[in-house]
């Protein structure tokens, strides 16, 4: 797997990029999709930092930590030294534990790096925190649009992103066009952990669509 | 977030309490059974159109046979996981195709209930509107607009909040009981008769539409294992919200149908159901109880057709996309709202086709109580006792296939005994379909409308086969549920 760092956007911000209109900070995702979404991508952070993997040859997709290096970012090193201490749940047990928090958590720490601006409120209603550079915030989804214009698998970390985004319904809505045919290819290339991280968080959305709370 | 280290599994910990308990169950389970719905409407309908006398009793012998069912179900339902149950176990059970062709007589069935309520929210309301506001729209104005609310929230994937559905169930249940009481303290002259109560009073010409209209009063109960996934602990949960579920219909429903026949007595009630209607158990308890509890209970008659309108408008669209999910059904159902996340093919198919069937109605002039409410309800009544019959094979076929250390009292004593009684109820309502239709015994719609569940099956083979010979994996995965997209259990 690929080497990369845990910058700042990270693989989670950009796909809050992408579930948010750039300008007014809409949702395009139904929150309860959208966190399921963003757990995703946190443990795909990891996943693509080689700090976590899932175990395939077990059938049960189980998740565990392979190196126990610090993160450098308080978010991800929350979530690492969950799956640290728990090494026996599958990844599906994870999403659902991590989507219960993630998206308050995610935005807070956009909001502490100063890509988001605190929400504020206007009279009754509470409004979405709003993108600090529109530019910012709308490049992830023009990324994105350009790769399936010209039919040309992104880079490996936005490969993760267009499959997470599609996994939670969100790319039918917000990408110019659907194509799943090429959201299959691009899956298909990435290495069979992340594969299985993407399918089972098309699972749990597929779950969460049936519940009836 | 905190750390973990103190505790084992501070993860499972934290999920479980997100989960169902039984309290929870059973209380989805009834609200979908609707209980004053039944009971103002189902039950004087029932009286009306068939003339049988012994409806209580047919409510205490089908909550016995459901219950019998009920064993091999949720012992099914610890081994397999699946939120379209029924065909996942007929596909788990007797293969692929069967499971196929019992998914689409269920979305028949569910489809066939759920247009029904359209007839019966017209009587409802109409009744409030004339005595507060002096207006009595035509029943099919009233429809559309529960159409359309039910419809909107449909795709909004509003739920009723399960705490405003636990006052309002709770709140119908004690009017019922209270409007029973009132019942029992004004009987007839000739004295409180417990005729309806005797086997006797059932086995009567027209046995089979009686026990036809029961079977849709209890349809939702077999939802509970849907929530085996959902519950805190789905070996015992499930089981126990099933059984008590049944069991309080059953009980509830029987003595609120007999309680019926006690201020006319038992030879009063069909006429008196003829030509009051839905209406009747107001009337009775505003004589018994006065106006007050009588318009409590009217209102709450229009909550709880509402309630039951979407619940069965959420469960059939979600039923719809689990389907669509793993291409039983095209995979267009399998569509969502990414913004709302609301199974919306599923939801907007339901909406089309109820629109349809208020406008052909209105347009007929045909009863919406006897001729839509009773007649829908009635067929697809039937659709679930199929269903139930193929499911209590499946669950032979499969602990046969699978011996799993489970009792063969669950596996095949129970089931067998179901698919028994199941295969007499059938055979009893086909009887007497030219009741449920209220047509002519020689009249060539009677075996018509049953034999389009024939058509589902035919469809739902050749969909089958057509998936086979084309996407041989897709066929593979059909049964799995929700991990039937992520390649299946390897």
């Amino acid at each position: 797997m690929a080497e990369a760092d845990l910058s700042s956007p990270s693989l989670a911000d950009d796909l809050f990029f992408v579930m948010h209109d750039s300008v007014t900070g809409r949702a395009r995702v139904h929150p309860r999709l959208a966190s399921l979404g963003l757990a995703g991508a946190v443990l795909g952070e990891l996943m693509l930092a080689d700090r976590v993997t899932i175990d395939l040859d077990s059938g049960q997709d189980r998740t565990y930590a392979t190196v126990h290096d610090a993160t450098g970012d308080p978010l991800t090193q929350s979530v690492l030294d969950h799956v640290i201490a728990e090494p026996q749940h599958p990844v599906i047990t994870w999403l659902l534990f991590f989507a219960r928090t993630i998206y308050a958590d995610i935005t807070a720490r956009m909001i502490a790096a100063n890509l988001l601006n605190p929400p504020v409120r206007h009279l009754l209603k509470q409004q979405p925190a709003v993108p600090v550079d529109p530019n910012t915030a709308a490049w992830p989804l023009a990324r994105l649009n350009l790769a399936v214009q010209r039919r040309q698998p992104p880079a490996l970390r936005d490969c993760v992103l267009y499959g997470l985004f599609a996994a939670t319904r969100g790319a039918q809505r917000a990408l110019w066009e659907h194509d799943h045919a090429f959201v299959a290819a691009t899956i298909a290339m990435l290495p069979p952990p992340l594969q299985r991280l993407i399918v089972q968080t098309e699972v749990a959305v597929g779950e969460a669509v049936i519940s009836r709370r | 977030m905190s750390l973990t280290e103190q505790r084992p599994s501070a993860v499972s910990a934290a999920l479980a309490k997100d989960r169902l308990g039984i309290p929870s169950v059973v209380f989805f389970v009834i609200s979908a059974a609707a209980p004053l719905m039944v009971v103002a409407g189902s039950v004087p309908t029932a009286y009306a159109v068939t003339s049988v006398i012994g409806v209580p009793f047919a409510f205490l012998l089908l909550g016995a046979i459901f219950a019998l069912f009920a064993v091999g179900y949720v012992t099914m339902a610890r081994h397999v996981v699946n939120a379209g149950a029924f065909y996942a176990y007929a596909a788990q059970g007797l293969g692929r195709t069967q499971g196929v062709a019992t998914a689409w007589v269920a979305v028949l069935a569910y489809n066939a209930l759920q247009l029904g309520l359209y007839g019966i929210i017209g009587s409802a309301v109409e009744p409030l509107l004339a005595d507060w506001f002096g207006v009595s729209p035509a029943w099919w104005v009233i429809a559309l607009v529960a159409w359309a609310v039910v419809g909107v929230l449909g795709l909004l994937r509003v739920d009723i909040n399960s705490r405003i559905l636990s006052v309002l169930l709770v709140s119908e249940i004690a009017v019922v009981l209270l409007f029973d009481i009132g019942d029992l303290f004004h009987a007839a002259p000739g004295g409180i008769s417990f005729e309806g109560f005797t086997p006797g009073s059932l086995f009567v010409p027209g046995v089979g539409a009686a026990l036809a209209t029961v079977v849709a009063g209890f349809a939702g109960f077999e939802s509970s294992v849907v929530f085996a996934e959902e519950s805190k602990d789905r070996n015992r949960t499930v089981p126990i919200a099933t059984y008590l579920g049944i069991t309080i219909i059953a009980v509830l429903y029987a003595i609120s149908a007999w309680a019926q026949t006690v201020p006319t007595g038992p030879g009063g009630i069909v006429k008196a159901a003829t030509e009051q209607g839905p209406v009747l158990i107001f009337n009775q308890a505003s004589a018994n109880l006065g106006s007050t509890f009588s318009t409590i209970g009217s209102v709450l008659f229009v909550t709880s057709s509402i309630a039951c309108m979407i619940a069965f408008h959420n469960t059939t669209a979600r039923y719809i996309f689990a389907l669509g999910r793993e291409n039983v059904l095209p995979s267009v159902f399998g569509r969502t709202s990414a913004r709302t996340a609301a199974p919306i093919a599923g939801s907007v198919l339901q909406t089309v086709l109820g629109l349809i069937v208020i406008v052909i109605y209105a347009i007929s002039g045909a009863d919406p109580v006897t001729k839509l409410f009773f007649t829908f309800g009635g067929f697809g009544g039937l659709g679930l006792l199929i269903l139930l019959t193929v499911t209590s094979i499946a669950v032979i076929v499969f602990f046969t296939r699978n011996p799993s250390g489970e009792t063969a009292w669950r596996t095949r004593i129970a089931p067998a005994l179901s698919i028994v009684a199941l295969c007499v109820i059938i055979a009893l309502t086909l009887l007497n379909f030219d009741t449920v239709l209220g047509v002519a015994p020689d009249a060539a719609i009677r075996w018509i409308l049953p034999s389009i569940f024939i058509v589902a099956i035919v469809f739902g083979v050749v969909w089958a086969r057509v998936l086979k010979s084309i996407k041989p994996e897709v066929y593979a995965n059909i049964g799995l549920g929700a991990q039937a997209v992520s390649g299946g259990a390897k």
